[in-house]
């Protein structure tokens, strides 16, 4: 099948959009797996300060 | 019959790319109803009690309007045959042929499975769920189902258009409280005059489209009082956050004057004769169609323009109130 120069044309910029929105979702996913990790990190210092405190008391 | 005689029809078609381009894409998302559905959304997420932390909301709402844009898309797939046959519509990039209906419907499913994947992992599941469950409804219960079997369609089907705000509060608290749900309700409420009073003058196209829109179904003077009876139940219920902690001073005036308001228009509209004789048939194209409209019919345009506005200003009033600057209690709440 040959594709007319128009088809070609269109096809290229949707695979940079789809190419562009992966990337996206793939920052997205990167940056909400981080903000995750920090808030579990930030309560698991939390709790373990309450236990420390616990204890001392 | 020789090879030479065949007629073209009976060749097999030469199978061809979509030459859609992005931005024909970005038209089936509904850019219009995905705006008010973030600005809802913000609202809800601001309004939930606690500190918003600023990237996960983003996140959120990105993905409450993703999700939201995806809906969009499979009801423009799903629609794309009755869209082409509706002056409103006609333009749309499935009913136009300028985007496939496969098309469509892939690109809106990649879409939902993909904002509700990160909306579960950014924020948490029951927010999730709810995005899930209103695409569904949206797209399923309302597209396939209520649109074209019953009148009371858009009053089942408007709850889709209500979720925002409720997932926008589970998204910051993992729960969807009474707070959540009465601004669903007023949404819910604002729905029916909102839709009716746009199809008392274009009533036309949904006959034509076989849509048991209420003016087709039971006539415009059943729908000027369905629009009333619902305006007179929405105000009130609009007012109500401002006395339960949930909206402040400035949102208590504008949901009383804008109420008022609202009701001044949706009792012009009930003593108006709009929808009575067929809309303009000279009205060509999407925009025109929307307020280019008889004389008679002006009250109808009114309020359907009018209600837009009124909502948006609801929920610009409830946001601001609710923005981090102003701190976690409301400091204007009555």
């Amino acid at each position: 099948m040959r594709l007319t120069d128009q088809e070609l044309a269109a096809r290229k910029r949707r695979n940079l959009w789809i190419a562009g929105g992966l990337i996206a979702f793939m920052i997205l996913v990167f940056l909400t797996t981080f903000l995750r990790m920090q808030r579990n990190m930030e309560e698991a210092r939390a709790a373990r300060a309450g236990v420390a405190a616990e204890a001392a008391r | 019959m020789t090879d030479a005689e065949t007629p073209p029809s009976d060749l097999p078609e030469r199978p061809t790319l979509s030459t859609a381009q992005p931005e024909e894409w970005f038209q089936l998302l509904k850019p219009r109803v995905m705006s008010l559905v973030v600005f809802t959304a913000l609202t809800g997420l601001f309004a939930a009690p606690g500190d918003p932390r600023l990237w996960e909301g983003l996140i959120a709402v990105l993905c409450i309007a993703v999700g939201a844009g995806a809906a969009g898309a499979l009801n423009m797939a799903l629609e794309s045959e009755t869209d082409a046959l509706m002056r409103r519509t006609r333009g749309r990039p499935t009913a136009s042929g300028r985007v496939r209906k496969n098309d469509a419907l892939a690109f809106g499913a990649v879409l939902s499975l993909f904002s509700v994947t990160l909306l579960g992992m950014n924020a948490n599941w029951f927010a999730a769920g709810l995005l899930a469950m209103t695409i569904a409804y949206y797209a399923g219960l309302y597209t396939l189902v209520l649109k074209r079997r019953t009148p009371q369609n858009i009053v089942i089907g408007g709850a889709a258009g209500a979720f925002p705000p409720v997932i926008g509060w589970a998204a910051a608290t993992g729960d969807a409280p009474w707070q959540a749900w009465l601004m669903f309700l007023i949404i819910f409420l604002w729905t029916p005059p909102h839709s009716w009073a746009l199809a008392l003058y274009s009533a036309g196209d949904y006959a034509r489209a076989g849509i048991p829109m209420m003016p087709v179904a039971k006539g415009a003077k059943s729908t000027r009082l369905q629009v009333w009876l619902y305006s007179l139940i929405l105000v009130p219920v609009a007012v109500l956050p401002a006395f339960v902690g949930l909206g402040g001073r400035g949102y208590l005036a504008v949901s009383v004057a804008g109420g008022a308001l609202f009701l001044l228009l949706a009792w012009r509209l009930f003593r108006s004769r709009a929808g009575d004789q067929p809309d303009k048939a000279e009205a060509v194209g999407r925009e025109a169609a929307l307020y280019d409209v008889r004389a008679e019919a002006k009250p109808a345009r009114n309020l359907f323009a009018y209600s837009i506005l009124w909502l948006t200003a609801l929920f610009a009033a409830l946001l601001i109130e609710h923005l981090p600057a102003a701190g976690l209690e409301c400091p204007t709440c009555v």
